[in-house]
């Protein structure tokens, strides 16, 4: 299926690590071509994939777009591990209890207490209902209208598109609907014109631009609306031209210096390096 | 679109507010439950205020489930296995909740505190952003089946706004009457939570949501002592240790430098006073570990024997190093573990952004922090420090924590329930409930129904 790179660029897809992510219906493996390591004529014999790797004319935009996504799966798996409960595979029964109140043990009053204590629901099944609802009605529940409708999706092929920014830099993964709302909304002293400076404000030494407090009106708005959707009040990432990300050494938790060939994780000194050769070695991304 | 409830048991006349309100901050880790009364003038008492661990758990060893308040009994708690019903904040497996509620405050002899449904108003709390279904099943679960004669659900956050200020300039609010501008930080067992609040209402466009919390603390610091002695199914352990022992550094870097040990050519001494040995418990003779002071000259294998140790006994130490704050740094960069999430400082000033401009330098001098993460030793002095440097020069930033941080929504709780009028105006009872079904009484929750 997969003939040549890739010509498109493709949109910046960041997965949200939740509690569970499964391979849902509509995956599909695709092959990656293995670039000039599969070609006879060029390939020189040699197993070490490094040099295999930087020898034969660098790697296709598609094997490292499937490399990146491998160590991207790999720590989104680990994210969720170290938000998980330990409840996984663990089973306690919860033992008949004595004397405690009238009505059923385990099943409840009514009907509707009984379908929720029955259900086996977890967080994820919840958020993915909810998902599928908006995506279905295009509210939540107990809104009074729905919020605007997204954009339509642009039938403007990537190529052809004028260019807009990047989405991952844009700030809050909220949709854009979210930034839209009435003009009274004031960004920084530009939407407040009775605050824009006039040239005579500026050299009158009184002068004070500090933003007023926003009208009851404008208050009130804020106030009412409709709370965000789980996924849409996550924190957005830092902005992409801050720091890069740290990395540790895997033995001692130093600064990372030097990485693995084999697995990519950084150790700090050769003593350590040493250590992660002999136990800790994963040798799995290639 | 009224729809009839068929409760249980037949709802009295409404307008009539109960007399006791039992108020439920219901967390992940744990429950802070107590009553208040609005009948009596007193001000709320922090000891009123019950922490019940919200966890149904089993040992193998003493083939043994607690449930709820009974977890203090337990003896031994090596691999104990967890089951908590609070997912992410958010109540999602009632059965067990059911459990440890009906334990806390139902059962006959030993309950933790004492109270009858049907006579008694509840404040519940939740996370913020919840999906809808869980809404509906907790108003339906406390009416259904439990049968409080009223309710009230609201967000965590906007409790706190009831409780009194902790800061010195702020004058303390009269019960029932709160704060104006506030933004709360709540550093909890699931996430951390930013949510700007204007006179006890939340702008829920602003809030802000971190998902690191004390649960991913406690699982880094299993797989960081991992790497010396296996301890990743001693969750109650690993918890007491990060307690004990873990701070939040003032300046990273130059602690991990304090406390390198240097590679083969180049060693280095290590600051010894950053270290740390802890003493595991064993639960014959050690029933809680403790931490004392890095000493270099015992051998450790030795003490493992009870060669030299007091009394003989023996001693599993642990020596913990950089643990100790790179663990706690997560709150501050999560990009240190590939979350792509802004760090705590990142976060409040994306949602102060949020905001219309002239409040910016009003949330920014009154930032509350609360939840029981937020004990770190040294976390507001690292908060504060970190968004000074991210505002302007002339912007007061002022950072406080609340005197009791995991209490503070309870007390604010206790605050709003101290307050006839108040509660009269918040309370959904039994028979509105009944007349116009789960939709409407959502609606009053979130402010958008008149009653």
């Amino acid at each position: 299926m997969a003939t040549g790179a890739l010509r498109f660029r493709t949109p910046h897809i960041d997965e949200l690590p939740t509690t569970q992510s499964r391979q849902a219906p509509g995956f599909a493996w695709v092959a990656v071509a293995g670039g000039a390591q599969e070609d006879p004529s060029k390939n020189w014999g040699t197993t070490n994939r490094k040099r295999a790797r930087v020898s034969l004319g660098g790697q296709t935009d598609q094997q490292r777009e499937a490399v990146s996504a491998k160590q991207q799966r790999e720590i989104e798996r680990k994210l969720r591990d170290l938000n998980s409960d330990n409840a996984k595979d663990v089973v306690i029964d919860l033992p008949k209890k004595h004397g405690v109140g009238v009505g059923g043990v385990k099943a409840g009053k009514t009907t509707n207490t009984k379908k929720i204590l029955a259900s086996g629901k977890n967080f994820a099944h919840y958020l993915d209902d909810e998902e599928a609802e908006i995506a279905r009605t295009g509210r939540r529940d107990g809104e009074a209208e729905a919020p605007p409708p997204p954009q339509r999706a642009s039938k403007t092929p990537l190529a052809r598109r004028k260019t807009r920014e990047d989405s991952s830099i844009s700030g809050s993964p909220a949709p854009s609907t979210m930034q839209t709302g009435p003009p009274l909304l004031p960004r920084g002293a530009q939407a407040l014109p009775h605050l824009r400076a006039n040239e005579n404000d500026i050299e009158n030494e009184d002068y004070d631009d500090t933003p007023t407090l926003p009208s009851d009106a404008e208050i009130e708005y804020l106030l009412s609306l409709p709370p965000l959707t789980y996924t849409q009040a996550r924190a957005a990432p830092p902005p992409a031209t801050g720091p890069a990300p740290r990395r540790f050494c895997e033995t001692c938790g130093y600064w990372g210096r030097v990485k693995c060939s084999k697995c990519g994780t950084m150790t700090c000194s050769v003593a350590c390096k040493d250590v992660h050769d002999l136990d800790k070695c994963m040798k799995m991304y290639t | 679109m009224a729809r009839q409830k068929s409760l249980p048991s037949a709802p009295e006349a409404s307008g009539h507010l109960a007399d006791k309100t039992l108020i439920i901050d219901n967390g992940a880790h744990t429950l802070k439950a107590g009553l208040a009364t609005h009948l009596d003038d007193t001000p709320p008492n922090l000891d009123s205020c019950h922490i019940i661990p919200n966890v149904i758990a089993r040992s193998q060893r003493d083939k043994r489930t607690y449930i709820g308040p009974e977890y203090s009994d337990c003896l031994d708690f090596g691999e104990l296995a967890y089951r908590r019903p609070v997912e992410k904040g958010f109540i999602v497996h009632w059965e067990a909740e059911k459990a440890v509620w009906e334990r806390s405050f139902l059962h006959k002899d030993d309950a933790v505190v004492k109270c009858d449904p049907e006579e008694t108003s509840l404040i519940l709390t939740e996370a913020p952003n919840a999906p809808v279904a869980l809404q509906r099943n907790a108003d339906e679960m406390v009416f259904e089946e439990f049968g409080f004669a009223g309710y009230y659900r609201t967000i965590a956050p906007t409790l706190n706004a009831y409780a009194p200020s902790p800061f010195p300039s702020t004058a303390t609010s009269v019960s029932g009457v709160p704060l104006e501008c506030l933004l709360i930080i709540d550093v909890g067992h699931s996430h951390t939570t930013v949510t700007p609040l204007h006179h006890g209402r939340p702008f829920q466009h602003a809030i802000k949501r971190l998902e690191i919390g004390g649960k991913t603390l406690t699982n880094q610091m299993k797989l960081l002592i991992s790497r010396t002695f296996d301890v990743h199914r001693e969750d109650h352990i690993v918890s007491e240790i990060k307690e004990d022992v873990c701070f939040v550094s003032q300046d990273f870097n130059a602690d991990l430098e304090r406390v390198w040990r240097g590679g083969r050519y180049d060693p280095r001494a290590v600051d010894a006073s950053l270290l740390v040995d802890y003493v595991l418990p064993d639960y014959e003779t050690i029933k809680r570990g403790y931490a004392r002071p890095h000493d270099p000259a015992v051998k450790l294998r030795d003490i493992m024997l009870g060669i030299g140790t007091e009394g003989g006994r023996r001693e599993h130490v642990l020596t913990i190093a950089n643990e100790r704050f790179v663990v706690p740094e997560l709150l501050f960069s999560p990009a240190d573990i590939g979350m792509r999430q802004a760090g705590l400082a990142g976060m409040v000033l994306q949602s102060i952004d949020a905001l219309p401009a002239g409040f910016r330098q009003a949330y920014l001098a009154n930032i509350l922090v609360v939840g029981g993460t937020s004990k770190l030793p040294g976390f507001v002095q690292r908060l504060e420090s970190e968004l000074r440097s991210l505002v302007d020069v002339d912007e007061v930033v002022r950072v406080a924590r609340a005197e009791e941080p995991a209490k503070n929504v309870w007390l604010g709780g206790a605050g709003m329930a101290k307050s006839a009028d108040l509660m009269r105006s918040l309370i959904v009872t039994r028979q509105e409930y009944a007349e116009h079904g789960d939709g409407w009484a959502r609606r009053v929750f979130a402010g958008k129904a008149r009653r």
